[in-house]
Order: structure tokens, then C-alpha cells, then sequence
């Protein structure tokens, strides 16, 4: 009875802290968020002109200051981001302020948001897309890995 | 006379930690550095290291001496931050998830290493010294030729050029202090990592309450007299076993502490110097080989980072050469544990000896 009890105790155990490896899987994805401030042309050829300012806001920090073409970046942790845009749509015109929520798909590491395209309500694969970093060609060598403290050098070195 | 020998016998158990006060004392003059950056940087480094440190408590109480096998622990965490990093876990949750990625492999690694540790009773320490460098190859094996081959490995930031193999260097940007900072508290500059202090103040309660437990009272026992334990019905060997484990999934935990303050993983060899320089710490402290409490942990970590952070300076004003400095206190690492381990040699031949010479004075008496 008393061994029964305890190894239910153990798995018990065992099953807390596999949940909460898995709360820190999903609560703990980190992503880098790209705002743009870009010209976007959807497929059926509208094009999305970029405003004149944007500024990012996550709580009281400004993440983010983007002129016509910018690109801004801010790291989260969470598929959630809730953010608050100042807009300035042209030059000479008044500040507005919009707060918007990002859901970030988990398998995505960095994702683009046009966000003229996003408040001009735009279709999802036109304001988002995966960021793919583009691939830096590195030499085998360049990051020499040396492992063998008692090594010896060779004849020919 | 009582009085004078107690005296004397603090002197020679403190020899130590005094030698390390007046080589402070001497250096921070020298060094120039202000008040203030010394207490930040001690500040930081106790919260850095303590947590390490303490994990070499357990065995000690368990009469299995330093545990050079801690290592093993630190690979342990090593991994479980490397896997983190490539699933792009970060903040606390990738912290806490490294440090649950790391309690399996430690415990694997720890039982491993208790029962070799069993196979070579008297020898622990050589052995788990060696333990490491054997695991050390494991390591390498796993992490340079395994990772993004069977392994699955996505980021290009983490593997080798050459498309498998973890880089020399992990960055850890993405969790970089974020249990420092948790609860951010900044007095007259000194920036205190209040959630990590909090942390070790915790794990110092669990080793207060651990000593009571029927366990921990087994553990002492097994460290006074393995054969005196033994005749009183403990388990020798599970006992020490589960010593070595403690220790090491300790280790795993504070190498996680310990890397997410520094912000980086130097790959393949962070495990290995973490080792010797916790030891020397808590030698340094007034720690011996069979006895060693809470307060030498943060003594050690004081007088030993003080003397890692003004060495180098010191060395630099007096020969103009920096490297002596540096030289100085990988030197004064060493000999520590060198002479500590000495010493216990010495203490324990001369115990012997003296009880022998009772055993032959009670023989005459008899005859």
C-alpha cells in the first residue's frame, strides 16, 4: 500500500514537471518581430503605400521608429503581441494612435509585418511573412574547434 | 594551555582564508580599483557562482571529498541550454526548461559516476577527476559529431560551418541575466540579482533541512565511518550514490545560473574550468576535503573572486606586465587545492599514527 502510494507520488512528480517543460515550450518560443514600413503590392495588384511615420509602441517602450521604407525589429517571447502604432499617414498630418495584436505563429522564428498593408486591411499573406535569413556562406574552417588539450604536434605541422 | 592550543589550531584551520585576506589586503591598494566596482563585481560573481559551489556540500558530507565529478553536472546543463537555444526557448521559461532538460542527464551521469565512485572507496577524488575528462570525451562526442547530425540541430547561428557540431561559442543573448534581473534592485550602484540570491538562500535552507532528514543523518554517518554506518544498517552504496547525484544535478542547475548571467556558452570549455575554480573557491573559503559548511561557500566565493579581480591589476602595476597577474591566479588555483589535498593526506597519516601509537601504549598497559 505505502510503496503504491509512493510511486504514484513519484509519477505524480515526474507528470508536474512535464507539464510545466511544456508551459515553458509555449510560453517561452521566442520570436523577432519585423515591423516594415514598406510599399507592398498584393497579387491582385493593389498596391499598399507606407506612411509617412510609424512609431512602435510595446507598453511605454517605443520599439520602434520607422520613415517611408524602414524596417524595425523587436524580440518577444510568447505568440502574442500587443502593440500600440502612432501613426503620422503624411507629412503635415495629425498623429494617430492604433493598438493592434499580433498572434505569431509558433513554428515561425522571425516574421515580417507590413503595417500599412495590416491597417489598410490588407489580406494576411500580403501584411505577413516568414523572415528567412538569408544564408551566409562560411568556410568549413572558420570556427576551429580544438578539443584535444594534450595534443602533440604533428611532424609536418 | 587549552586555550592557546585552540588558538593555534583555529590559526592552522583558517591558514587559508587568512593568507587570502592579507594577499587582498595587499592588492586592492595596488590594483586601484574603486570600492564600488569591487562590490559589483563581487556582488555578481557570488551570484554567479554560489550556486555551483554549493553543490559540492553534499558529497563532502558524505565523506566522498571534493566532487571533481560536478562537471559532469555542468555538461548536463551545457546541453540542455544548447537545446534551448536551437528551439529558440528564451527568458526564464528557456532557463527553466534547460535546467529540467538537464536533471535527467545529470542523474544519469551522477549514478554513473557514484558507482564507479563505489568500485574506488578511499580514491574518490583522482577518480572522479578522471571520471571528468573521460565524460569530457562523451561530451565532445555528443556535441561535435552528434548535434545536427542525429541529433536535430536548425540554427545555423549554433552549428559548425560544416553543418553538424555544435560553434565554439553559444550565444545566450536571449536569457542573458534574466534571473539577475527579475526583481531589479540597484543600491549606491551595486546592482543585486535579488531573484538569484533568493534562489541560493533557498538552496542553503534545503542543505540545513537535508542534514536532518534520515538521509542526510545516513550521509554524515557513511562520511564518519563507512564500516561503523554500515554495521548500523545504512546502505553504504545507495547512500554515496545518491550523494554524487544530488551534486551533480545541483551542478546542472547552477551551471545554468551560472551561464545565463555571462551571457554565453564557451562550448567546450566552460564545464572544465568551472570545476577546478569552484573547488579552489571553496578551499579557499576554509573548506577541507572531509568538512566544509555554508559559510565557507561564500567566503571562498569573496576572497577568491576578490583575488581574481585585483590580481591581474596588481600584477600590472607592480611588473607592468599584465599576464603575471593572470598567471598569479591560475597559479594560486592550483596550489590551492593542492595544498588542501596535502593537508588532508597529512591529518590523516598523523590521526592513524596517533591512534596506532594509543593502540600500542594500551597493549603495554596491558601487558
Amino acid at each position: 500500500m505505502k510503496s503504491k502510494r509512493g510511486l504514484l507520488a513519484k509519477l505524480l512528480v515526474l507528470a508536474a514537471v512535464i507539464a510545466i517543460a511544456a508551459a515553458m515550450f509555449v510560453i517561452g518560443r521566442g520570436h523577432t518581430v519585423y515591423f516594415d514600413n514598406k510599399e507592398v503590392k498584393a497579387e491582385d495588384g493593389t498596391v499598399y503605400k507606407p506612411f509617412y511615420k510609424i512609431e512602435v509602441y510595446v507598453g511605454d517602450e517605443r520599439v520602434a521608429k520607422l520613415s517611408e521604407g524602414d524596417r524595425g525589429a523587436y524580440s518577444v517571447m510568447g505568440q502574442k503581441l500587443k502593440v500600440t502604432l502612432h501613426l503620422t499617414v503624411k507629412k503635415d498630418a495629425k498623429k494617430q494612435g492604433s493598438a493592434v495584436t499580433f498572434e505569431i505563429p509558433y513554428n515561425m522564428d522571425g516574421i515580417i509585418y507590413n503595417i500599412p498593408a495590416l491597417l489598410q486591411g490588407a489580406p494576411e499573406e500580403v501584411y505577413m511573412e516568414e523572415f528567412v535569413p538569408t544564408p551566409v556562406q562560411e568556410d568549413e574552417d572558420a570556427d576551429v574547434v580544438v578539443t584535444d588539450e594534450f595534443a602533440m604536434p604533428s611532424e609536418d605541422e | 594551555m587549552n586555550k592557546k592550543t585552540n588558538i593555534v589550531g583555529l590559526l592552522q584551520r583558517s591558514s587559508v582564508p587568512i593568507m587570502f585576506v592579507i594577499i587582498c589586503a595587499l592588492c586592492i591598494p595596488i590594483a586601484g580599483l574603486s570600492p564600488s566596482y569591487l562590490i559589483n563585481e563581487i556582488v555578481t560573481r557570488m551570484g554567479r557562482n554560489s550556486f555551483l559551489i554549493l553543490s559540492l556540500l553534499v558529497p563532502i558530507m558524505a565523506g566522498m571529498g571534493l566532487n571533481f565529478g560536478m562537471t559532469l553536472g555542468a555538461m548536463a546543463g551545457e546541453i540542455g541550454l544548447i537545446l534551448v537555444s536551437d528551439w529558440q526557448i528564451v527568458g526564464i521559461p528557456g532557463m527553466v526548461l534547460a535546467m529540467i532538460i538537464s536533471v535527467p542527464n545529470s542523474v544519469l551521469l551522477g549514478f554513473f559516476c557514484g558507482k564507479i565512485l563505489n568500485m574506488a572507496k578511499g580514491r574518490e577524488m583522482i577518480t572522479s577527476y578522471i571520471i571528468s575528462y573521460f565524460m569530457n570525451g562523451v561530451y565532445q562526442l555528443v556535441v561535435l559529431y552528434l548535434m545536427g547530425s542525429i541529433i536535430p540541430i536548425a540554427h545555423t547561428s549554433i552549428k559548425l560551418p560544416r553543418g553538424y557540431g555544435i560553434r565554439n561559442t553559444v550565444s545566450l543573448l536571449s536569457m542573458r541575466q534574466k534571473l539577475d534581473n527579475l526583481i531589479p534592485l540597484t543600491i549606491r550602484g551595486v546592482k543585486i540579482p535579488v531573484m538569484t540570491f533568493i534562489i541560493i538562500a533557498l538552496l542553503c535552507l534545503v542543505i540545513i533541512w537535508f542534514r536532518r532528514t534520515k538521509l542526510g543523518q545516513d550521509m554524515r554517518a557513511v562520511g564518519q565511518d563507512l564500516e561503523v554506518a554500515r554495521d548500523a544498517g545504512i546502505n553504504v552504496e545507495r547512500t554515496r550514490i545518491l550523494s554524487v547525484i544530488i551534486s551533480t544535478v545541483l551542478a546542472g542547475i547552477g551551471m545554468v545560473i551560472y551561464l545565463q548571467n555571462m551571457g554565453n556558452i564557451a562550448t567546450y570549455s566552460s564545464h572544465s574550468q568551472i570545476g577546478m575554480f569552484c573547488i579552489a573557491a571553496l578551499l579557499v573559503g576554509g573548506a577541507s576535503v572531509d568538512k566544509a559548511s555554508i559559510g565557507n561557500v561564500f567566503l571562498g566565493v569573496v576572497l577568491f573572486h576578490l583575488m581574481f579581480i585585483v590580481a591581474p591589476r596588481a600584477g600590472a602595476y607592480i611588473t607592468g606586465d599584465s599576464m603575471i597577474g593572470e598567471y598569479f591566479r591560475v597559479f594560486v588555483s592550483y596550489a590551492v587545492i593542492t595544498v588542501a589535498l596535502i593537508m588532508y593526506e597529512t591529518n590523516k597519516r598523523r590521526a592513524k599514527s596517533l591512534a596506532g601509537a594509543q593502540l600500542a601504549a594500551e597493549q603495554e598497559a596491558q601487558k
